[in-house]
């Protein structure tokens, strides 16, 4: 059987983008996920839009990503909840008021549209807002998504385009040889050409089968949502450190994040553990910006892990010392990037010119000790 | 409807005085007084009520004196304010 | 607060549990969602109403005086929303009056028992509808009538509790519609006949309900509840034995203004699956339960299981693995020794062998009917919460979601405030026939707040400076 042109290990969205680009380029594709498409952090995030909560440096990034979510419909082919709303980041103290201020300079620098303006003006455009916002930067480049439709919309895409999907097929290993790699799964063995490494949390174990040593660290971040419940809030609201995600779905359930942490790790899966304290304090940081949301409910929370690298920004680009090897992934806010990334990825692999710098792994690989 | 009951209170429901009795669920003094429909679906808005009377089904939420309840776990009490929550309430 | 043993639910289960462990010398604390001990079966009267005097309002009468006097830490009223590992055990987050509290523990029993699983019909929704066990509650402990005029429908032995209270209530059935045939019954009597008790009450159950006249049709399942903002007509047909209606066959149509319907029951696993102890499936138990060995112990070390949540078997088998629970708890706390422990767990486990030949001939005619679900109609609501359809549940899978995390999150069925109580088994149901099965469909994942819990009684009163605000995100 011929190889694939490319295989690629992992489902999220950095994978699925980067497998649906090359194969609508007429490559053949095959993509493996051990359990089905966007299960993991692509698929619990909190579907935050912003460029308010996105490192500066991935601002650029972010822009042109944004406009990727919000025309789902067209390049995607399917709705999965992406809506334009106004984003608010609010300082509470005078040290937010500085901390915000210094954020909102880097992140307009980097091409993010941001305008600082003052809590009255604040509580016009967010009305169920708190009395006690000092400051807060308004960007209309901003939204959310439902990131639990991401798997279904690209499991229909990548079919449409072709690729090969194989969910719930775990790759055990990679060898090298024969100018192919050969990936071995539960059910069996393929060979394809080229390799790209997307998992995510998982890449370091991933990169591990070539011999390459990426330290990639595990956050486990907690989310809750309340009950469908009147309008309360118009915007997506953040907090000038940045800990704070909270929108209002046009379902009506406010779902609050901002990456407070739960306990758990990489071999967990979903993450252990609830930490109460963190729930309580993430859920009582919401209802002092909205104070309405005391009087809703909780109906769900869940954990789910994010990737960590030294850095804190991403990996894109070639395996060092591996040929025809690549690795996605691992950003900060990574799938409010993430269909930009993947067609970055895409391009390079084609040996297009990439829009935008890529983020070679050289610089975050250990050499181990022989 | 009704066998061998507590004291009368008297509750207030979407502004209408309704009797009910000590002891009783508010959602079991709701169907009493004829007042099935609760609420309507969040989609279809379609008319609901109380299904499972044991705080499962979540289909009995009312506004109980300003706060969010469902009706099967609050014991009626006298002035009790209730306001359901559907658009077909007054 | 030190705890030796946190007793999760006050049902026949979880009471009987407490009442060993402390018997035995243990500290216990022992947490109930409703007002008084007693769980489903044994529910205590409301306020200021009189005590029944059937068996099971007796039963209940004796587990209620036996908790209040004995040296038992009572939360009544109390909604747990989390449960977690604490340095010595567990912790249990709950909310009671409005308040937060914790307990914590060095071991912990769970007895959350069962809810009812009923089939989605055309008009399932209206108001009016509602469960076999809810009728149950009306009846016993608000001392309500569902209805003037009631329907009463489904399988198990619900049926003829229900129907036969609402006669010596003076209410009207206006029928019995059984999925079971006459001759069901006879089938399941000689696993009764250890059961003589159960027997007699369901002999008198059905005496009263014969002598009253009330239509009974067996082998029919319900196909349509209608009316415009409550129900108003049920509609009835013909079924096959498992419950599917016989096509061509003429339905009839009853008047009623209540219908009281319930198709079996289903283990409560949320905390189980919470606390991702392992789980077993068996259609012959209520489908998934948790794993418990033979002196009551799941597969996390620290965590019993009493009653239901361990598979259905009825009130008696309940309350029997309660004290074999507690004796267990006890002994693994090392306050019994071998010998003592063995005196009380043999004599335990005979009669629980006994009373399971009982509770399992329940158990089986409660168990899923698989045609019933794939009767139900593409527009009727599956997931109540969030309105989703059969033919929306039907669109995910045939877009690939093969289990039951991935329906969920494609559909939101189960994202609702019942968290998946009342859809559950249907939705799982419906994908079963694309995936191989119920078994294979799999476990809903655990998640909390184990039910939903108001905000409020969370946050408390705090200012900006009291929220731990983790360290600032990077640049």
């Amino acid at each position: 059987m011929k190889p694939f042109d490319v295989a690629v290990v992992g489902g999220g969205v950095m994978g699925c983008s980067t497998a649906l680009f090359l194969a609508r380029a007429g490559l053949s594709v095959v993509l493996l996920e051990r359990g089905g498409l966007c299960r993991e952090a692509s698929g619990v995030n909190a579907g935050t839009l912003t460029m308010q909560m996105t490192r500066a440096a991935l601002v650029p990034y972010a822009l042109r990503a944004w406009e990727f979510w919000m025309d789902a419909p067209g390049w995607l082919g399917m709705d999965v909840g992406a809506r334009v709303r106004d984003g608010l980041s609010v300082a509470f103290t005078d040290a937010e008021a500085a901390l915000l201020e210094e954020r909102a300079t880097a992140r307009r620098a980097a091409g993010a549209p941001i305008e600082l303006i003052g809590g009255n003006r604040a509580r016009e455009i967010e009305p169920g807002l708190s009395q006690r916002a000092l400051l807060a930067g308004f960007c209309a480049v901003d939204g959310f998504a439902s990131a639990y439709l991401t798997g279904r919309a690209f499991g229909l895409a990548l079919r449409a385009a072709g690729a090969d999907l194989r969910e719930q097929a775990e790759v055990v290993g990679i060898d090298r040889g024969d100018g192919a790699f050969r990936l071995r799964t539960a059910t069996g063995e393929l060979r394809a050409a080229q390799l790209v490494l997307a998992g995510g949390v998982w890449l370091e174990p991933m990169a591990g089968w070539l011999g390459v040593h990426l330290p990639v660290r595990v956050l486990i971040n907690q989310l809750c949502v309340t009950e469908r419940m009147p309008p309360v809030m118009r915007t997506q609201l953040g907090i000038a450190s940045g800990l704070l995600s909270l929108k209002q779905f046009e379902n009506g359930t406010v779902l609050i994040g901002g990456g407070w942490q739960g306990s758990g790790t990489r071999a967990d899966g979903r993450g252990d553990a609830f930490i109460p304290e963190n729930l309580i304090g993430n859920m009582r940081l919401a209802a002092f910006v909205i104070p309405a949301l005391r009087r809703a409910r909780a109906v769900r929370a869940w954990l789910g892990l994010e990737a960590k690298t030294e850095d804190d920004l991403p990996v894109l680009g070639p395996i060092p010392g591996v040929k025809n090897a690549w690795m996605i992934g691992c950003s900060h806010s990574g799938y409010t990037s993430g269909p930009f990334m993947g067609k970055l990825l895409a391009d390079a692999m084609l040996g297009r010119a990439p829009e935008l710098p890529l983020f070679p792994p050289d610089r975050l690989l250990l050499k181990d000790a022989a | 409807m009704k066998g061998p009951r507590g004291a009368p209170v008297r509750i207030l429901v979407d502004g209408q005085p309704i009797a009910a009795c000590q002891g009783e669920s508010l959602a079991a003094a709701l169907l009493a007084a004829g007042i099935l429909r609760l609420r309507d679906s969040p989609r279809a808005g379609a008319p609901r009520g109380a299904f499972c009377f044991m705080g499962v089904c979540q289909e009995c939420v009312v506004q109980v004196d300003g706060a969010t309840a469902q009706a099967c776990q609050v014991p009626v009490e006298d002035g009790m304010v209730v306001l359901l929550v559907g658009p077909h309430a007054a | 607060m030190s705890l030796d043993l946190a007793v999760i639910g006050a049902g026949p289960a979880g009471g009987s549990a407490a009442l060993e462990a402390a018997r035995l010398g243990l500290s216990v604390a022992l947490v109930e969602e409703s007002a008084a001990p007693g769980g489903q079966v044994w529910r205590a009267p409301g306020a200021g109403l009189a005590a029944g005097t059937d068996p099971d309002a007796m039963a209940g009468a004796a587990l209620r005086a036996a908790i209040a006097a004995a040296p038992i830490e009572r939360l009544f009223g109390a909604r747990v929303w989390l449960i977690g590992r604490a340095e010595h055990g567990f912790r249990i987050d709950l909310v009671r009056e409005g308040r937060a509290e914790t307990i914590e523990a060095r071991a912990l029993l769970l007895a959350t028992g069962a809810h009812e699983r009923i089939v989605p019909f055309p008009g399932w929704t209206l108001p009016g509808v509602i469960g076999l066990a809810a009728a149950t509650i009306l009846l016993k402990s608000q001392r309500m009538l569902p209805g003037r005029r009631v329907v009463v429908a489904g399988c198990g032995p619900l049926l003829a509790v229900v129907a036969a209270g609402i006669l010596k209530a003076g209410g009207q059935v206006a029928a019995v519609v059984d999925l079971d045939s006459r001759t069901g019954w006879l089938a399941a009597l000689p696993a009764l006949a250890a059961r003589p008790d159960l027997l007699a009450q369901g002999a008198g159950w059905v005496a009263r309900i014969l002598r009253a006249g009330v239509p009974i049709f067996s082998r029919h399942t319900v196909i349509a509840a209608e009316g415009t903002d409550a129900v108003q007509h049920v509609r009835i047909a013909p079924c096959d034995a498992d419950g599917a209606p016989m096509p061509g066959a003429a339905a009839r149509v009853i008047e009623a203004d209540a219908l009281a319907i319930g198709h079996g029951l289903v283990p409560d696993t949320a905390a189980t699956r919470l606390l991702r102890a392992e789980h077993r499936f068996d259609p012959d138990r209520g489908g998934w339960h948790a794993v418990r060995d033979a002196e009551m112990q799941s597969s996390v070390p620290g965590l019993w299981l009493a009653g239901e949540t361990g598979g259905i078997g009825g009130a008696a088998v309940a309350e029997l693995s309660g004290r074999m629970a507690g004796a267990s708890v006890a002994h693994a706390a090392g306050r019994l020794d071998g010998a003592a422990y063995r005196a009380i767990a043999e004599p335990l486990r005979a009669r629980l062998a006994k009373a399971s030949r009982a509770g399992a001939a329940m158990a089986r005619k409660m168990r899923a009917r698989e045609a019933m679900v794939a009767a139900i109609a593409p527009d009727t609501v599956v997931c109540r919460c969030e309105d989703v359809t059969r033919a929306e549940i039907e669109a995910a899978i045939a877009d690939g979601a093969g289990d039951v995390n991935q329906l969920k999150q494609w559909t939101r069925c189960g994202m609702g405030p019942c968290q998946g109580r009342m859809c559950g088994e249907a939705a799982a149901g419906i994908l079963a026939r694309h995936v191989g099965g119920r078994e294979a469909a799999g476990l809903w994942t655990g998640r909390a707040p184990l039910r939903p819990v108001p905000m409020q009684a969370l946050l408390g009163d705090f200012d900006y400076a009291d929220i731990p605000i983790p360290p600032p995100a990077p640049p």
